[in-house]
């Protein structure tokens, strides 16, 4: 009711030029920057790659020597008999480093974080990378072309979908063997299904669109449309999903380390592992006088790891909205 | 001070609005959707609202049933009567309103009394004023029968009706029987008598016996035999219910419709700043409420978690009322539909259940808000000859919506012609297509095909240049001038005033009369 | 009559995805190798390995004869054994095993469905309210939030260690009691277990302390798995409520003269429950996903806690027939819920 009154195309028509694709992309950042808790989550999600692409790059930078943190004979002398356990708490006390205090053997746990970011970060990137990529080329030509090559496709993905990720992350990289590696391979084949199906259902809709319909009436070929036509239309939702799966990805490979699929040596830096190692501390804590619960080493990456998978999620449900121009007020 | 409120239309008019303003709140600006709109609907009468769309007509509906949408949208001034009462009375009230920029306004809710607004518009929405939408599949609740929806709104409105005629049909006895019988035998018009006859079916809530009771009167003269009859009739019908429970009912519901008046009675005593009547009111409200709570907690408390129980004999009466309704308005197999979902059904069908069910109340005023645009045109004639009868035989008024002229002609005794938000012309409908004043109207009426026209030199159809105004910056003056051939210097600085130039002929043009509009200074521009 | 054919129907679209899934593991199984073929089946009977493999009629030249044999070994329970958590027939732990995680499923989904209706009937009926944000912060930290780490930040709040002093308070976490996993399941609990569900074994055995704290044993990893899908239904139910809202249908139940509690509870909450059992499916999904890592925390002995174990170890047999299994109650899950839909929505069925 309220377009028909306020006569949209004479909104439009008044503009000295008309130019469609800017106007919708100056739109979709209008829309994204008015909501705060998107740009929240975008700026927290940015400082998580930074820390990370610094982190591989110089780490000197935080005041780490670099490779420090996989020694373990340096921090085993380190270990401190005052401490319960010989672990630091959090607490400026031990400089810098230990600012989050130490996790198992007295590791300090702040650049032990940064060092995991950049692992857990960077195969998530890969794998959804991948996945987003292979999968939306499998999706868009099995949605383009059609029958029997959509049929096979569906019901390949069908498989997939029918086992829970996790377990279907569990039974291949069992069957790889027990190292990061092996779940990465296991991630990256079983992440495309869901890109694919989004491309797919994606590419049919367009397809039925005119606009495509008249570029074949002009003599467009199939390839040529699924390129000119049909993929432009795809690109955005896929980005969508890409932000919205990273911080899946990267909580069930948090998972897999955590519950031992992955079996990392101790001083691997991952998220799922460093927390894996903190609960150590909980579960064995034995309330005598004179003893503390070692909270942290559990709690703390524990948070990093929720504010990471808090903002991305924001960050891709604010793209979502704007890009969405229904969603718009 | 509190009658003057609420009383001071005449009594014939069933509906009035006075200088109606409603306003859209949006991200591009505010849309100025209605601007001092003035009408008013006579007993009876079938009001045809007539313009482009956009125009702000199926706004003008929504805003008198109070529907608008909110956010985005708000009346922010003016009257609407529906049956003598204001309902826009505590509209200053509801919600303040500041506009630091046209697309960044702030609006304070008053939540309270928005609540108790719309428990007072519910009590009047599809009793007293009942509206018919445009898309018949859009409108129905898709996992809801035909009949539950009905019956849903027969069950909403008069429930202490029900319950005194469920009381009189089980009370009924052979003394009552034989003197209405008498009554009806003194009437020798056979027309009348069946009219009597359905009138008192349905106050017995025997509404189904209608048919073999007309049967009978017009077979038989023999009047210890159509007593007999009569009463062996009735007492099958007769469930034999505990009527103090009924009783009880009634009584509850009673108790809520009192206190519904003392609401509007409150808000009337607000409004004139009649501090002390207010008072008096409230604590009465007050008073009644917990009398409520106390006397039917047991009683709520059972509605509550056996409304099965409790609401059947009601639930009964509203599936007789639902056939007769879906009967009235020629649906074949009445009871079949009653049973089936909206998407089972076809337009045509669907609409005339909708028909059905805002007549359930036997409201005195209808809104059809273009009720046939989206049908076809053999259906579309059917369902407006199905209106025109129940204008006919209920006097109800109807509020008709449309941009089709034809429908215009064929429906209304009178119509307004709306442009971008103003009405401009208001006139009888053959006024309206034989002596059209307003440059927009004759626009509009030379747009139509004629037979007669087609020998003429000027055989060409003519069409308004431009297209409807965007309302969020709405040309200044006259909001028709820039597509006006007659456009004179004033049109363009000032707005014309609805005026009257003829019996019962209105129009808002400078061709016609120099008065202008005063636009009152307000906030909200 | 229309919605037997419509079940059929359903339930004819498994079977192509069935036999998808035993291709899927019998690869996997390929893709290992020989050698742990035979270790699932007692090969020390055999004098070596190819005649452990020939016996059980693998051959690994032959891969479509390989997968026929695999076929029959998987539907006809023969699954072999595994030595991790407890030493038996795959078979037999996954019979011990499984009862339990329907038992915390069945439990979680409940708690959370009560929940989430009418708290997502309180925001979904006002948007961008106070009270919609902070459901919308919520359900986003369900969605976000790693399960495990929940599980510790709920034991250290609310937990206390069996057999230990108790250091903190309420719940109880290490498993049904104080179970040894190593010895006769439930042997523990002098009851007889013919359900494998302990809450209805010891009400059998009218063991009341035994169900009590069978029933403690239960609340921690119910409310671990509630908060994920709680979260995720209400994002359903609310979206479903903004949208129903939204329709003309609502705008002529007003017109009715419905009050506006009723449009709510009455108009509004059907249409927006219904598209939110189409993804109970999805929500299904998750749920056994969670149920492994919080089976893995509480040590819960289900069949995620199994999945864990024998992954850990190795024992391909386990951990193919157990992604086997979680397939098809997510496939059957599925079928029930679309059937639910079908029998709810009047409209599906045509």
């Amino acid at each position: 009711m309220v377009e028909e009154v306020i006569g949209l195309e004479q909104v439009n028509a008044g503009t000295k030029k008309y130019r469609p694709r800017l106007e919708l992309f100056s739109a979709t950042v209008k829309s994204f920057v008015s909501n705060k808790a998107a740009v929240i989550g975008a700026v927290i999600t940015f400082i998580y790659f930074a820390i990370a692409i610094i982190d591989t790059v110089a780490p000197s930078v935080f005041g780490i020597p670099s490779g420090e943190y996989t020694d373990l004979g340096y921090y085993s002398k380190h270990i401190s008999p005052v401490e319960t356990f010989g672990i630091f708490s959090p607490g400026t006390s031990h400089g810098f480093k230990y600012l989050l205090g130490g996790t198992i053997f007295n590791y300090p746990l702040l650049p032990a974080m940064f060092a995991s970011l950049k692992f857990d970060l960077g195969y998530s990137v890969l794998i959804v990378g991948v996945g987003a990529l292979v999968g939306s080329a499998i999706g868009v030509t099995a949605g383009y072309l059609g029958r029997w090559a959509d049929e096979f496709m569906m019901r390949v993905t069908d498989v997939f979908f029918s086992v829970p990720f996790l377990i279907l992350a569990i039974a291949f990289s069992t069957i790889f063997g027990h190292d990061m590696l092996s779940a990465v391979y296991a991630l990256l084949i079983i992440w495309w299904p869901i890109y694919a199906r989004l491309s797919r259902s994606l590419a049919l809709s367009t397809k039925s669109l005119n606009y495509v319909e008249a570029a074949t009436a002009a003599g467009s070929s199939k390839v040529r449309n699924i390129f000119y036509h049909v993929f432009p239309n795809v690109l955005s939702p896929i980005f969508v999903q890409i932000s919205l799966d990273l911080g899946s990805i990267i909580l069930i490979f948090a998972t897999l380390s955590f519950l031992g699929i992955t079996n990392l040596p101790y001083s691997f830096p991952e998220l799922g592992a460093l927390i894996s190692d903190g609960d150590n501390f909980v579960t064995s804590f034995i309330p005598l006088p004179g003893f503390h619960l070692i909270w942290w080493p559990l709690i703390i990456p524990g948070f990093f790891l929720l504010i990471f998978t808090v903002s991305i999620n924001l960050f891709g449900d604010g793209m979502r909205d704007a890009l969405d121009p229904k969603l718009r007020k | 001070m509190v009658e003057e409120n609420i009383t001071v239309t005449e009594q014939k008019e069933r509906l009035k609005v006075q200088d109606l303003k409603v306003r859209f709140f949006t991200s591009k600006g505010i849309v100025k959707a209605i601007d001092n709109l003035s009408f008013s609907i006579r007993e009876g009468e079938s009001y045809g609202l007539v313009g482009e769309s956009g125009s702000g007509k199926s706004v003008t509906a929504t805003a008198v049933m109070d529907l608008i949408p909110d956010p985005p949208g708000r009346i922010i001034r003016g009257k609407i009567y529906i049956d003598g009462f204001n309902i826009l009375t505590d509209l200053d009230q509801l919600a303040k309103i500041r506009i630091k920029s046209p697309t960044d306004v702030i609006i304070k809710r008053k939540k309270r009394l928005i609540k108790r607004h719309n428990y007072i518009m519910s009590g009047i929405r599809g009793d007293k004023v009942s509206m018919v939408f445009q898309e018949p599949f859009l409108s129905m609740n898709p996992v809801m029968t035909i009949g539950d929806q009905i019956k849903e709104a027969i069950l909403l409105h008069g429930r202490v009706d029900i319950a005194n005629s469920i009381i009189k049909r089980e009370t009924m006895n052979a003394q009552e029987v034989s003197k209405i019988v008498d009554t009806i035998m003194a009437q020798p018009d056979t027309q009348t008598r069946n009219k009597i006859i359905v009138r008192l079916c349905g106050e017995y809530a025997i509404p189904e016996l209608a048919k073999p009771f007309t049967d009978l009167f017009e077979n038989s003269t023999d009047r210890d035999f159509i007593i007999n009859e009569v009463l062996s009739l009735v007492n099958t019908k007769k469930t034999g219910l505990n009527l103090e429970k009924l009783e009880e009912s009634k009584n509850y519901f009673l108790l809520r419709e009192r206190i519904l008046d003392l609401n509007l009675e409150l808000i009337g005593a607000e409004h004139s700043g009649d501090e002390r009547t207010a008072a008096q009111l409230e604590a009465q409200i007050k008073e009644l409420k917990s009398t409520m709570r106390s006397q039917f907690l047991l009683y709520s408390i059972k509605r509550r978690f056996m409304r099965r129980f409790i609401d059947a004999p009601f639930e009964k009466f509203a599936e007789g009322r639902t056939l007769e309704l879906l009967t009235q308005v020629n649906i074949a197999g009445p009871e079949r539909v009653m049973t089936s979902y909206p998407h089972e059904l076809s337009g045509g069908m669907l609409q005339r259940c909708m028909i059905a069910m805002a007549f359930s109340a036997n409201p005195q005023l209808l809104i059809a808000d273009e009720p046939t645009t989206a049908l076809d045109v053999t259906t579309q004639a059917q369902i407006l000859d199905l209106m025109k009868e129940v204008n006919k035989n209920y006097n109800t008024s109807i509020l008709f919506i449309t941009h089709d002229l034809a429908v215009i002609a064929e429906m209304c005794d009178r119509v307004g012609v709306i442009y971008g938000g103003n009405l401009v012309e208001e006139a009888p409908v053959k006024e309206i297509f034989y002596n059209a004043k307003h440059p927009y109207t004759t626009g509009l009426m030379n747009a139509i095909p004629r037979a007669e026209r087609r020998f003429e030199k000027t055989a060409r159809l003519e069409s308004i240049p431009g297209s409807v105004p965007n309302l969020i910056d709405p040309p200044s003056g006259c909001r028709f001038h820039p597509r006006c051939k007659f456009k004179m210097d004033v049109c363009s600085e000032k707005k014309p005033k609805l005026v009257e130039i003829e019996k019962d002929h209105k129009v808002a043009c400078f061709l016609y009369s120099d008065e202008v509009e005063e636009e009152p200074r307000e906030e909200i521009p | 009559m229309e919605l037997k054919y419509f079940i059929i129907r359903r339930a004819l679209v498994i079977i192509p995805t069935l036999m998808g899934l035993t291709i899927l593991t019998f690869l996997l199984l390929w893709a290992y190798g020989p050698n742990l073929v035979a270790a699932g089946f007692e090969s020390e009977k055999y004098h070596n390995v190819a005649a452990a493999l020939a016996a059980q009629g693998f051959n690994f030249s032959d891969p479509i004869g390989t997968y026929f044999s695999y076929l029959a070994h998987l539907f006809t329970g023969n699954w072999g054994t595994i030595n991790q958590p407890i030493s038996a027939k795959t078979l037999t732990a996954v019979e011990i095993f499984f009862p339990n995680t329907i038992q915390l499923a069945i439990a979680a989904t409940i708690v959370s469905v009560i929940i989430a209706i009418p708290l997502g009937t309180y925001i979904g009926a006002r948007p961008n309210s106070p009270a919609d944000q902070a459901g919308r912060i919520f359900s986003l930290s369900g969605y976000a939030l790693p399960a495990f780490w929940l599980a510790y930040v709920l034991i250290i709040l609310f937990g206390k260690k069996v057999g230990v002093v108790p250091y903190l308070n309420i719940f109880p976490y290490d498993g049904n009691g104080s179970l040894n996993v190593s010895s006769p399941i439930f042997n523990n609990f002098h009851v007889s277990t013919p359900t494998h569900i302990l809450l209805i074994d010891a009400l059998i055995a009218g063991d009341i302390p035994l169900f009590e704290s069978a029933f403690m044993h239960l609340i921690l990893p119910v409310a671990t798995l509630t908060y994920g899908i709680l979260a995720g239904i209400l994002r359903f139910i609310r979206a479903g409520m903004v949208d129903a809202s939204n329709q003309e249908f609502v705008k002529t139940a007003r017109a009715k003269g419905v009050p506006e509690k009723t449009v709510i509870k009455k108009h509004i909450r059907k249409n927006a429950l219904l598209p939110t059992v189409t993804v109970l499916g999805l929500l299904v999904s998750s749920l056994l996903g969670g149920v492994v890592t919080v089976e893995y925390v509480f040590d819960y002995l289900g069949i995620g806690y199994l999945a864990v174990y024998t992954a850990e170890a190795t024992q391909v047999w386990g951990i193919l027939v157990l992604t086997f299994i979680f397939g098809i109650i997510l496939m059957i899950t599925n079928l029930i819920v679309d059937v639910i839909y079908a029998f709810l929505d009047p409209r599906i069925r045509y």
